[in-house]
């Protein structure tokens, strides 16, 4: 390499490992998707309590939730053949990712159902979790912002706590809007930028 | 140190393309033909030779494939290439700490 001094040479191995790293800024999609499917979720659920369809608000959710999973098992490959790479932090990602998810799945629908906790504690539980998701995926990627999401959402699950278990997940909402819309907008914002 | 006792550079690293590839390899767990080629700013060429290169002396192994009709090929580093890495990342260190 003779146009290249060894200092020129470290600062171009930085600049190729660097490249690799900003590819993270491509899952921008995936924190949207979830974080309007417990939006709509919500919503959802109380329209259905107004109406009195009580019967409907599993169905609900559970349309929501089937409808992220098809949507992310769609856009999964297709983010993957876009960037041309995968790295190691989108593989420790996807696990957790999919850790989490099971743990949403069996928080909020399983135990309930098999009577473990009132319904009530549902919302409680799954700022629980989120936290958990959000302050891991944080310190996956080195991103300070998305680590305080995740401590915003357990702050969320303790203030839930002293409110009235009708109106827990309401609290859902704006937990939702700065704990994953927000941090997904900067993504997007930066992925733009790269490409 | 005397110039003597620097280890002398993997002349098969040592070419910007075959560098770029290992540097990036060394960090992700497999890239595709078109994203090194872009992050490179190489021909398809140029790039294949330099794989080719790596791939022989057992530094990378590539695999082709399909990816509906389009044909895609990826790379991985494999455990040769990534100590030959860190050996010349190491020997880049030590020429820059005998320039100072």
């Amino acid at each position: 390499m003779e146009e290249l001094n060894p200092e020129q040479e470290l600062r171009f191995i930085r600049e190729m490992v660097e490249r690799t790293r900003k590819i993270t800024a491509g899952s921008w999609m995936f924190l949207l998707i979830w974080g309007f499917v417990p939006i709509l979720g919500v919503i959802g659920m109380y329209i259905l309590a107004a109406l009195k369809k009580y019967s409907w608000i599993w169905p609900n959710w559970i349309f929501f939730v089937a409808a992220g999973i098809v949507f992310s098992l769609i856009y999964g490959p297709k983010i993957q053949r876009q960037t041309g790479i995968k790295t190691y932090a989108q593989k420790a990602a996807y696990s957790i990712s999919v850790a989490c998810a099971l743990g949403f799945i069996l928080a909020g629908f399983i135990l309930p159902m098999l009577k473990l906790y009132p319904w009530g504690m549902i919302p409680v539980m799954m700022s629980l979790m989120a936290g958990v998701l959000i302050f891991s995926l944080g310190g996956l990627f080195e991103w300070a912002l998305l680590k305080w999401c995740g401590a915003l959402f357990w702050i969320g699950a303790l203030v839930m706590v002293f409110i009235h278990e009708n109106y827990r997940a309401l609290l859902f909402v704006p937990l939702i809007i700065f704990g994953y819309i927000v941090p997904a907008l900067v993504l997007r914002a930066r992925y733009k930028k790269q490409s | 140190m005397s110039p003597e006792k620097l280890s002398p550079l993997d002349p098969l690293i040592h070419s910007r393309v075959r560098l770029g590839i290992l540097s990036i390899l060394a960090s992700v767990e497999e890239a595709t033909f078109n994203y090194l080629k872009e992050a490179l700013d190489t021909t398809d060429g140029n790039l294949s030779a330099n794989l080719s290169k790596l791939e022989e002396s057992g530094y990378i192994s590539i695999k082709k494939a399909f990816s509906g009709k389009k044909p895609l090929t990826t790379c991985r580093i494999s455990k040769k290439g990534l100590t030959a890495f860190q050996d010349y990342l190491k020997a880049l260190e030590a020429y820059l700490k005998f320039g100072k």
